[in-house]
């Protein structure tokens, strides 16, 4: 900061210091080319009268005349200005540098320290915004592992239960299959008893058919008559 | 059985055939003809069919009996059959056997066989179930075809089941 201040205050010095050391004597006839020629040409009509040959003759043949012409050609000193411009000029870039000093730099000190401020807030808010991403990178990289946690461990308990009701599907479907065997064992069991039963009464009814039919055949008027005899021998025989 | 009805009819039938002096005769008629009806359908029906008139009726009874019966039984069944009581002629005619036999101081043994008792297994048989039971019976047999063989005998309410029909239902049981 003191570097750029001295820098400043040395630039306009070291101009100053140039323009009066390499400053030399402004040209005395005029400021330009033309116009010093026209004041030559200007002089040597009075001097002729109004003589325009003997101008022309003087501009060829006067050696005098020609350096006094050439001479215009000689370029004023470019850097020493004339005295009452560096007078001017001085005062005037005193007043200048005064004002400068007195009001310029402050205005552009405090331009450059409102500026630096800025910035340097800047920084700190840009570092406060860089923390407060940092924080908000790392609540989500948190928020992240937690909800990877999370997932993993619904996708864990989903497995679990996933796991408990196939069991529980395979224990039912065992359960009902084995009620099934057991119904379908039952009721072939009873399919066979009852056809055992049927058969059996089949083979008794034409058994008895058959046997009723024989006695039938083989009950003759004799064979009655001592069915009857022996009948009656057992209800004398069985007293009470 | 203690139907008014049929006690009275059967008191004035037992009043009639005593009066008549054979009452035995017609009691076993009585008997006998009360049996084909128990058994007959037809006959029981045609006879209580109040649609037929009553003399049509007892034509049919005096057809059936007539020559073969005593005059006195084809009376008394013309008769009941003419008062309209032909279906209840078999309790009728039993109450009257049992009646008479009650006028003799004897029980009814109603005999059921496939052939008929002689007269000798008759009085056999009435022996023995006075051995048996201490009861005087007087037997009356119905021939039964569906007794196969043997004898089933009914006093009261005590049966005596000898048949071969039981001996066969015993078998079918049996088998079960």
């Amino acid at each position: 900061m003191r570097n750029r201040r001295i820098r400043l205050l040395a630039a306009p010095l070291l101009a100053l210091v140039g323009v009066l050391a390499f400053a030399g004597p402004a040209h005395a006839a005029g400021a330009t080319v033309g116009a010093c020629m026209a004041e030559e040409i200007e002089h040597l009509i009075e001097e002729a009268h109004g003589d325009l040959d003997h101008v022309k003759h003087e501009l060829h043949d006067n050696k005098k005349v020609q350096e006094e012409i050439e001479g215009c050609f000689e370029a004023p000193n470019p850097i020493i200005p004339e005295v009452n411009e560096i007078i001017w000029g001085g005062a005037a870039f005193l007043i200048l540098f005064v004002l400068m000093v007195k009001k310029g730099f402050p205005a552009v000190k405090g331009a450059m320290d409102a500026r630096a401020e800025r910035i340097r807030s800047d920084l700190d808010a840009a570092e406060q915004a860089k923390a407060d991403a940092q924080a908000v990178q790392a609540d989500y990289e948190s928020r992240l592992a937690d909800a990877k946690g999370e997932a993993s461990r619904l996708v864990d308990e989903a497995r679990v239960a996933a796991d408990q009701v196939r069991a529980d599907l395979i224990a039912r479907a065992e359960a009902d299959a084995a009620g099934i065997r057991e119904r379908a064992a039952a009721e072939a069991e009873a399919s066979k008893a009852q056809a055992i039963a049927d058969l059996r009464a089949e083979v008794s009814g034409i058994a008895l058919g058959a046997a009723e039919r024989v006695v039938q055949s083989s009950l003759d008027a004799e064979v009655q008559g001592r069915l009857i005899d022996a009948y009656i021998d057992e209800v004398a025989g069985s007293n009470g | 059985m203690a139907d008014p009805t049929v006690t009275g009819y059967a008191e004035a039938l037992f009043a009639v055939a005593e009066a008549e002096g054979d009452l035995a005769a017609v009691e076993d008629e009585l008997f006998r003809f009360a049996q084909a009806l128990r058994s007959n359908d037809e006959l029981r029906s045609t006879l209580a069919d109040q649609g037929v008139p009553a003399a049509r009726r007892q034509q049919v009874v005096e057809d059936l009996l007539g020559g073969k019966a005593a005059a006195t039984t084809t009376a008394l069944v013309s008769m009941v059959v003419g008062a309209g009581r032909a279906a209840e002629l078999p309790a009728i005619v039993d109450a009257l056997v049992e009646r008479s036999a009650a006028s003799r101081n004897k029980a009814v043994a109603t005999v059921r066989s496939a052939v008929d008792l002689t007269a000798e297994q008759r009085e056999r048989l009435a022996s023995a179930i006075n051995t048996r039971t201490g009861r005087q019976v007087e037997v009356k047999v119905v021939i039964d075809p569906t007794v196969l063989g043997g004898v089933v005998t009914e006093i009261g309410d005590d049966i005596i089941d000898g048949s071969v029909r039981r001996r066969l239902n015993q078998l079918r049981e049996s088998f079960r």
